[in-house]
């Protein structure tokens, strides 16, 4: 069977696509392992998105899940696509293949890796990409954030709820987050200039290395929450795409169609600048209208 | 039949994804939130080493993470 649309990826913008394309009554498929994207993994509360004063993230993508409907979904990761003769073919981690007329990425970002030395030894065993997921393990230890920016920020604010005692380090001289979020995360030693250089340990993380000003610095943590940013997820699609110096897929922003047609990009994985849950949404929706039109 | 546990934290999505997904497969699974419950979390920790969830214990066996193909492998279940 040959799909209409298939949509990789169920952050926000794979949503909204599923929603729209679904009302459009196009054959529907989501194909993603995880649901809610980097959304799901905010360590605050949203607080702009239109309708809802407060909304956990998986909250938000659990009554996005709840309004997709006649939709077929696969819970796996898609680990390439071909286009052959107009039809899109698409095989997963399981070797299953699907075919559509058009295919929509909206698989957003993963957290950016710093490749310092012990990051990989210790993943799992003390560094966390995840404050979500494994913050609250940390109840009454000493947690170390790398990255001021607002997710670096929001993961401190977070983790009041559960560290003894909380450090953010700052690549740059001065902290990116917004100053709400700076004044929210009261308490929290911030230390700036710092580039992080080691993360060492035993069975598990007991200390961080950083160079301070030329002058190398340590910290004992228990934990180590990488937010130092993201990188698209773009691997899968080879040269279907075009990718900007970010690594980020090009698109029309009229359509949100890349270089290849009936090929659309939406959210954090195109190179739009602004990268919001509502904006990723209302790209979902302009890029099921126009994939809808190329059918 | 198996006895399978799952160790969560409340607003873990990856413990989402796989709880859904396990549900999908029609497996009953023993839900334990390692936040509120220390005692769970230390045989956790101490059992796979790591300190991250979702862990599953599939009658002993621990998993780490939602690795697909290995807990279907033991479920003896379709991907």
């Amino acid at each position: 069977m040959t799909y209409d649309l298939i949509i990789v990826g169920a952050g926000p913008a794979g949503m909204t696509s599923a929603i729209y394309s679904a009302r459009q009554k196009l054959k529907t498929l989501i194909i993603s392992k995880d649901f809610g994207g980097q959304m799901a993994q905010k360590a605050v509360e949203i607080e702009n998105y239109p309708g809802f004063e407060k909304v956990t993230g998986l909250d938000l993508i659990s009554k996005m899940e709840k309004q997709v409907r006649d939709v077929d979904i696969v819970r796996e990761k898609v680990l390439e696509i071909k286009k052959e003769d107009d039809i899109f073919i698409l095989k997963t981690e399981s070797e299953k293949v699907f075919q559509s007329k058009v295919v929509i990425i909206a698989t957003g970002a993963e957290p950016r890796r710093l490749n310092v030395t012990g990051e990989t030894d210790y993943l799992g065993r003390g560094v966390s990409y995840c404050s979500t997921c494994d913050g609250p393990l940390f109840k009454n230890k000493e947690i170390a954030i790398i990255g001021g920016g607002d997710a670096g920020f929001e993961t401190a604010i977070f983790m009041k709820n559960y560290a003894s005692k909380i450090y953010i380090l700052e690549y740059g001289e001065s902290v990116k987050a917004s100053l709400d979020n700076q004044k929210k995360a009261e308490g929290i030693e911030i230390i700036t200039s710092a580039q992080l250089k080691e993360i060492k340990g035993d069975n598990f993380v007991n200390q961080i290395v950083f160079d301070r000003l030329g002058k190398e610095e340590t910290l004992d943590v228990k934990g180590v929450f990488i937010q130092a940013g993201y990188v698209p997820e773009t691997s899968f699609l080879e040269d279907l795409v075009e990718l900007n110096e970010r690594k980020e897929i090009v698109v029309d922003f009229e359509t949100f169609e890349t270089k290849t047609k009936g090929l659309f990009a939406v959210g954090d994985v195109n190179c739009g600048k602004v990268k919001q849950i509502v904006v990723a949404c209302g790209q979902g929706a302009v890029a099921v209208i126009n994939g809808y039109k190329y059918i | 039949m198996a006895r399978i546990r799952l160790f969560t934290t409340p607003i873990c999505p990856y413990c989402f994804s796989l709880k859904k997904f396990l549900e999908e497969k029609g497996i009953e699974v023993e839900e334990i939130d390692v936040s509120e419950n220390e005692i769970a979390l230390e045989e956790m920790i101490k059992e796979t080493e790591q300190t991250t969830v979702p862990v599953l214990d599939i009658d002993g066996e621990f998993l780490v993470g939602f690795d697909r193909k290995k807990i279907c492998e033991i479920l003896k279940i379709e991907e």
